[in-house]
């Protein structure tokens, strides 16, 4: 699972890498509840190097939002294009989720 | 019996052959250290027993050239008359038992002048003494020519002569001691005669032959010239010499050793003796007469009790080896016994009986410890075999579960086609294949009234047995919901407050729901999240593009729309899930939307179970083999519009 950290000082950016799908998702959920259990609460999720999300992967990205908000966190989304923002767009997700068109944009927007 | 490559065959092929290779070695080393250190104490043996022959031969003989000696001395200082020269000899003869004869041989005309030749001679003939005069005695070869005569006389001085056989006097083999005398006249010696003393071989030969060495060795005596002169072979006593057997024998060996002998050196030899005998022998020199004396020791009766020893060894050393051999194998046996009862009780196990009882070792050894281990692992086996079958029934038990999930499943969705048989104003038709034993899509059709026929199809995130629970509860919700409401964005927007109500899961479903109006070909539709559908009518096939509403479960409140189409006679709506796009083939190309679509205008659009199974066949086949992930799920329905009655 290629899946890599590196922090900043409002938030986590964590980079995706490959396909988000059934196989996965159980292996990205699992390593989102440690890094919460970390005491993580912010996180920037970086898709541009994500080629494929299904269902599957949608459904950790809710689940963990879901936990995020619990701690009064944030789960930020970055980088959304391609496959993966029609996958967003048909399902709804982008109306949910507020995407950032570069992690830059994404850290700017986790300090307010 | 352990096989030929047994353990025990191999200690006992390596320890006896060690052992035998060992105990050779050490049998002949020591036979080989033996026969050196006996041949050495032969040499001193030899030497001591040779020399002591000598000292008394040389005695025998000094004792005779002393009595001679006197005698010449007395015949150079006094003045005899012959009866008083006759009475001297004989008295000679008398008091000197080992002296055979005695006389005294004048020069010619040196006793008296009347007579050229005088020797008077007394000798031994059965028990008496008899005289004889040689002049007489010696009729063809008058005394003077002889050896014993001549060669002192030309000598000058005391000598033995060469054994010979006495024709004039006593007719036996004998040899002489000549000793010259002389008359002093003026300062000068003149030769008066040659006194003489005989001593029969015989004498010095018994005392030879006397000598017994061993059982066949023997003592020799060689004249100056090699002359046999005493030998247990009779035939060759004065017959043969050192040289003439040497020359019959072509042995130079014989002749060089004859040679050294004869220039009087001693020596211990290796030596093949008269009568093919391999023997040592020890030579030396008897220095009054130049004879050589011999003692003879047969080399096979030498080395007989090393051989004996040696042989009395090898027995006993065989049948030590013998007794280790035994041991070997009794050890060795004992050693392998439980190796081979485990060999045979693990040879039971490979077939399958684990239940066997392993062989009972009491020892802590090394077998020991491997029969317990051995039972250790046997009790794990069969532990764990327990457990595997354990398993597997488990296994088996859950599968056909989720084989009976499987049929539940599909006995969920509309299966029975034509599905309204009676409505000829549409035809519908819907498959759902799932990837795992049960998933996560599902269809649905229904009428709510009359003319309103609500079909639906759905997506539930994730696959496997919680998507089919999630989809159980999403189907009957949308059914129930659909039937009460009747309108797309408010069912939807019901059946997502109620599965967002506990919701800890996330838990989503997507769906496009949509109401035919059988009347007018009015469709009303709502989507939650779901990918759009096709539509084909009379300009061709195309994506609808609904309004893309939040997915089904995850929040409260969603918001969706009813959208509005109007079906013409012939159109057709395909709804589909992305299993269908997504179907991957090995090399991870997924089918995609330009084939389906492709695909869809190639084939049939009047036989909509046709176009299904062409589609799910053109999926199956552009998978080619690869597992897929995803369920593949197709609706499709088509407007055919009332048909009036006439």
């Amino acid at each position: 699972m290629p899946i890599q950290t590196s922090k900043e000082t409002t938030a986590l950016i964590v980079t995706i890498t490959g396909k988000m799908d059934a196989l996965t998702a159980p292996e990205y959920e699992k390593k989102f509840s440690e890094l919460i259990a970390e005491g993580e609460i912010s996180f920037i999720v970086d898709f541009e190097q994500v080629d494929y999300i299904s269902s599957a992967g949608l459904r950790v990205l809710l689940a963990t939002a879901k936990r995020v908000k619990a701690v009064n966190g944030k789960l930020l989304l970055a980088n959304i294009t391609g496959v993966v923002k029609d996958v967003f767009e048909i399902s709804g997700f982008c109306t949910l989720f507020p995407t950032h068109d570069s992690v830059a944009s994404a850290l700017s927007a986790s300090l307010g | 019996m352990p096989g030929h490559k047994s353990i025990v065959f191999k200690l006992i092929l390596v320890i006896t052959f060690c052992s035998v290779l060992i105990f050779a070695f050490t049998l002949g080393y020591n036979y080989y250290e033996s026969r050196l250190i006996l041949e050495q104490e032969l040499e001193n043996n030899a030497r001591n027993l040779a020399m002591s022959l000598v000292n008394r031969v040389e005695s025998e003989l000094v004792s005779v050239t002393k009595v001679t000696e006197g005698v010449a001395r007395s015949m150079e200082t006094g003045r005899y008359t012959e009866n008083e020269l006759l009475a001297r000899i004989r008295t000679t003869l008398e008091d000197n038992p080992r002296i055979y004869g005695a006389g005294i041989a004048f020069e010619p005309y040196a006793f008296r002048k009347a007579n050229r030749l005088y020797a008077p001679y007394f000798y031994r003939e059965k028990g008496k003494i008899t005289f004889i005069r040689l002049e007489d005695s010696y009729q063809y070869v008058p005394y003077v020519y002889w050896d014993w005569y001549q060669i002192p006389r030309e000598l000058g001085k005391l000598e033995w002569s060469e054994p010979y056989y006495d024709d004039g006097g006593a007719n036996i083999a004998m040899a002489t001691c000549s000793v010259p005398f002389y008359l002093d006249r003026g300062g000068t010696r003149i030769l008066k005669g040659i006194v003489t003393s005989d001593i029969p071989l015989v004498s010095l030969t018994e005392l030879i032959s006397s000598v017994k060495i061993l059982k066949t060795g023997y003592a020799a005596l060689l004249s100056r010239n090699g002359m046999v002169l005493a030998h247990p072979l009779k035939d060759a006593i004065m017959n043969e010499t050192f040289f003439s057997i040497a020359e019959s024998r072509h042995d130079t060996s014989l002749r060089d050793l004859g040679k050294k002998m004869v220039q009087g050196e001693s020596g211990f030899v290796h030596y093949t003796s008269l009568v093919g005998v391999k023997s040592w022998m020890y030579f030396a020199p008897i220095r009054s007469t130049g004879w050589t004396l011999a003692v003879v020791f047969p080399e096979e009766e030498l080395v007989e009790n090393v051989r004996k020893l040696s042989l009395t060894m090898a027995g006993m050393g065989l049948a030590g080896i013998l007794l280790l051999t035994l041991a070997v194998y009794s050890i060795a046996s004992s050693i392998t016994k439980p190796l081979r009862s485990l060999a045979e009780a693990t040879e039971v196990m490979a077939s399958g009986n684990f239940d066997i009882e392993l062989p009972v070792v009491r020892s802590n050894d090394e077998v020991g410890v491997l029969t317990s281990s051995f039972q250790l692992m046997v009790t794990s086996l069969k532990e764990y075999i327990k457990n595997l079958t354990e398993t597997t029934a488990a296994k088996e038990r859950i599968q056909s579960e989720l084989k009976v999930a499987t049929d539940i499943q599909a006995s969920l969705l509309p299966r029975l086609f034509p599905a309204f048989p009676d409505r000829p104003e549409f035809d519908i038709f819907a498959s759902m294949d799932p990837a795992k034993e049960v998933g996560g899509d599902f269809y649905d059709f229904f009428f709510i009234d009359d003319n309103n026929l609500c079909f639906l199809i759905a997506d539930v995130a994730d696959k496997g047995v919680p998507a089919a629970l999630y989809m159980m509860v999403a189907k009957t919700l949308l059914k129930s919901e659909g039937q009460r409401l009747g309108e797309p964005a408010m069912i939807l927007s019901y059946v997502n407050n109620i599965l967002a109500a506990d919701n800890e899961s996330c838990m989503f479903a997507t769906v496009f729901c949509a109401i035919l109006d059988t009347g007018s070909g009015e469709v009303r539709f709502a989507n939650a999240g779901h990918n759009p559908p096709l539509i084909i009518d009379s300009l061709g096939i195309r994506y609808l593009a609904p309004k893309h509403g939040f997915v089904l479960g995850p929040m409260p409140d969603s918001v969706y729309e009813t959208e509005h189409l109007t079906l013409q006679k012939g159109d057709i709506l395909f709804l589909y899930t992305d299993g269908v796009t997504e179907a991957k083939n090995p090399e991870e190309e997924l089918y995609g939307e330009s084939r389906l679509l492709q695909a869809l205008n190639d084939g049939s659009k009047d036989d909509l179970t046709d176009m299904i199974h062409t589609i799910r066949a053109e999926v199956t086949r552009h998978a080619n083999g690869a597992p897929q992930s995803d369920d593949v799920t197709m609706v499709a329905i088509k407007y055919r519009g009332i048909v009036t009655d006439v």
